[in-house]
């Protein structure tokens, strides 16, 4: 079973960081196909956070496929797990060049990430707005 | 479907001055409402009036279609209130409380009452008055939930708490909502708990609604603009500005966007709900002080 | 509602239990000496037409044995006064302490919630009145027997007048704690109030409720019966027609020049020695217990009224 935890401060939106807590845990196989996931309630009452920011996070990872909500019953990991993107390993590479370069620029690991969250919010108002 | 509170031009005085003036609202059914304001705002004016404890000197309040305070039988019945402090009689056991609330309410779940006592591990032979504030602030919303109301008013309930019993109380109540058919209005001073467990504010000042919405929408419409102050007026004649700062020669304002900021002189970010609330506040309280200077 | 309504009250009526056992195991013991004092020494018999001759010396001797206690006796008219305020107490205390917030928001309408609680408390109060009185009058018959029930430390403590008391009391301290919302301060100015009450009635109003009945009569030859049991508003010696004299002067005129006593001794016995009363028989004993039951219900009944509607219109 997982075990959720909150980041307050991290400027990520609760519900995102149970899809991405969901997600890690099924690539480092805590959660395998047909595990149940914790109800809505149980999550809330560890949180103390909105139930319907869980049902959004479900909801997501459904429409991922990467959970399986049954009515009545729960919401358990899929038998088969969506394939991760094609360009997946290329985009795995490209950033390790990236990360190399910055290094060698004498950015520390701390730069390194800021430089990411500037980049990456700078990119989400497209969506949100 | 009729909304569970529904407030039209809700007005309420006290002698000479108006606690509450020219409340609008609508609480959608199934949210976690959060009531955000300074002291002496109205929030506790406004939650009164909601659950029939006042009656309205202007305009009217309906929850679930009913008059509170006409036809109080009608809308107690589902509506569960733990007022300020959350009043309790301190020489009754639990076991005594929870028997007030089944010789007084029709709708009482004695089995969800014991039960949920229980599972919090209180002492249920012990007096109200002997236990922590923690604990009577669950014993007050057992008292309220084991009436299976759909409407949970709460005003303050974790002002005097300490924080692990303020979290305690919170996940509590979020397992309540999860259990469904529960809409929530709570009114707290603490922002970052409001912000975990809320997906409605709605802020009051000086007795009037400053805003009226969905958390999420607050959070995605409001941007800060940095940028040079000559067009700064530009920018206020399009959005709506909550609040300004100015330098000579830059200005930040905080705006509730209208649409897309495609200027590409203005620098935008993102808010944190706490910020804009603040915003809010403090507008209002400027504008007080030039009404004063003014007048 | 009403185990609510009870078990709020559960202190003060636990109280007002106590108190009138203590009243009890005090009056019991005694009120059966002096029943039995009063068999014993044949006294009923002294309260007849023709008394005999040992009944003065045992009366008189009955009166100085219990006397002082039946003065003791007489400031139990308080205790109805106290019952009173306390029954008002857990009104008071739940506006104090504003735990109204939480009775008025469960399902009970706050009409249903008044009623209840203020019902309970007139309830025991009616109760805990019916048992002083029936107590304090059979502890004091022996002594009605002999000196009757109009006087002012008798008749306080008999038939309907105590509930009035009560029931006033009680109106009192809650119109005052309702709208003061300090309980103990309350009950304070609520008893004070009715001890003010009850002396204005006591020596001023009461007499004034009938209109008296005067008559003139022979002090030599024994008061009339109409006067036995009595109470004797005014008195004075008078000449035959009932007008006020100083006696011997008046009567017998002033001594004759020249000195020498006047004669009083024959004057006396020529005129008779005649005494004016103003007073109030016997009978009018219920006349005045209505008169006075319903002056402080009604008053009580104001009382309460406004204290059940001050607190129905409040919010907070």
């Amino acid at each position: 079973m997982i075990l959720f935890h909150l980041d307050p401060r991290s400027g990520v939106p609760t519900y995102l960081q149970l899809v991405q807590q969901v997600r890690q845990a099924v690539q480092l196989g805590i959660l395998r196909p047909g595990d149940q996931l914790p109800t809505v309630k149980d999550v809330v009452g560890a949180l103390a956070i909105n139930p319907n920011t869980v049902l959004k996070a479900y909801r997501e990872l459904d429409h991922e496929g990467l959970v399986v909500a049954r009515r009545g019953v729960g919401t358990f990991v899929a038998d088969e797990l969506p394939s991760p993107p094609d360009d997946l390993k290329g985009l795995r590479a490209s950033l390790h060049r990236w990360v190399e370069r910055a290094r060698a620029a004498g950015l520390d690991d701390e730069n390194i990430a800021a430089l990411l969250a500037e980049t990456t919010r700078a990119e989400r108002p497209a969506r949100v707005a | 479907m009729t909304a569970p509170v529904h407030a039209h031009g809700l007005g309420k005085r006290y002698g000479a001055t108006w606690a509450l003036r020219d409340c609008t609202l609508e609480i959608p059914t199934g949210s976690v409402t959060a009531l955000v304001g300074p002291n002496g705002a109205g929030k506790t004016t406004l939650l009164q009036l909601v659950v029939g404890l006042s009656r309205p000197t202007d305009g009217s309040v309906r929850v679930f279609g009913a008059d509170p305070v006409g036809d109080p039988a009608a809308v107690l019945q589902h509506v569960g209130f733990v007022a300020q402090e959350h009043p309790l009689y301190r020489g009754f056991t639990i076991a005594d409380t929870l028997k007030l609330g089944l010789k007084m309410n029709p709708n009482w779940d004695d089995e969800l009452a014991h039960a949920r006592i229980e599972q919090l591990g209180l002492p249920i032979r012990r007096k109200v008055g002997k236990l922590s504030g923690g604990q009577q602030a669950q014993v007050a919303l057992t008292l309220a939930l084991a009436k299976r109301p759909d409407l949970l008013v709460l005003d303050e309930p974790v002002a005097s708490l300490d924080p692990l019993a303020r979290r305690e109380f919170l996940q509590s109540l979020m397992e309540a909502v999860a259990e469904g058919g529960l809409t929530v209005i709570l009114s707290s001073h603490i922002l970052a708990d409001l912000e975990r467990v809320c997906d409605h504010i709605i802020i009051l000042a000086n007795g009037r609604t400053q805003l009226a919405s969905p958390i999420d929408d607050v959070v995605a419409t409001h941007r800060l603009l940095t940028g040079p102050r000559a067009d700064a007026a530009a920018i206020a004649r399009m959005h709506d500005v909550v609040s300004e700062r100015h330098t000579e020669r830059q200005t930040s304002l905080l705006v509730r966007a209208n649409g897309h900021v495609y200027d590409a002189t203005w620098e935008l970010h993102e808010v944190d709900l706490e910020e804009i609330v603040l915003a809010y506040l403090a507008r209002d309280r400027s504008a007080m002080a030039d009404t004063v200077r003014s007048a | 509602m009403i185990w609510v309504s009870w078990r709020r009250q559960r202190t003060e009526t636990l109280v007002t239990a106590a108190l009138l056992a203590l009243l009890a195991a005090v009056l019991v013991p005694t009120g059966i000496e002096m029943a039995s004092t009063f068999d014993r020494d044949g006294l009923a018999a002294c309260l007849g037409a023709q008394p005999g001759q040992a009944c003065a010396s045992a009366l008189s001797s009955f009166n100085s044995r219990f006397d002082s206690l039946g003065s003791f006796i007489a400031w139990l008219t308080l205790v109805p006064g106290l019952i009173g305020v306390l029954l008002a107490a857990p009104l008071v205390l739940e506006l104090e302490h504003r735990t109204h917030r939480l009775a008025w928001t469960q399902s009970v309408s706050r009409a249903r919630w008044l009623a209840g609680k203020l019902g309970l408390a007139i309830a025991v109060a009616l109760a805990a009145s019916l048992v002083f009185t029936l107590l304090v009058t059979w502890w004091r018959a022996p002594m009605v027997r002999i000196d009757g029930r109009l006087d002012q430390s008798v008749f306080d403590s008999e038939g309907t007048v105590v509930s009035g008391y009560t029931l006033f009391a009680l109106g009192l301290a809650a119109a005052v704690g309702v709208v003061w919302r300090r309980a103990v301060a309350s009950l304070v100015v609520g008893f004070v109030g009715y001890f003010a009450a009850r002396i204005f009635v006591d020596t001023w109003l009461r007499q004034r409720f009938l209109s008296p009945v005067t008559t003139t009569f022979n002090l030599l030859s024994g008061g009339p019966d109409k006067l036995r049991h009595a109470w004797v508003l005014n008195e004075y010696p008078s000449d035959r027609a009932g007008h006020h004299v100083r006696i011997p002067f008046d009567l017998c005129g002033p001594p004759p020049p020249g000195g020498g006593k006047p004669d009083i001794g024959n004057c006396l016995a020529d005129h008779g020695v005649f005494m004016h009363a103003t007073y109030l028989p016997a009978g009018r004993f219920w006349a005045l217990q209505g008169i006075e039951t319903a002056l402080f219900c009604g008053v009580a009944l104001v009382l309460l009224a406004f204290a059940a509607w001050w607190t129905y219109s409040r919010a907070d």
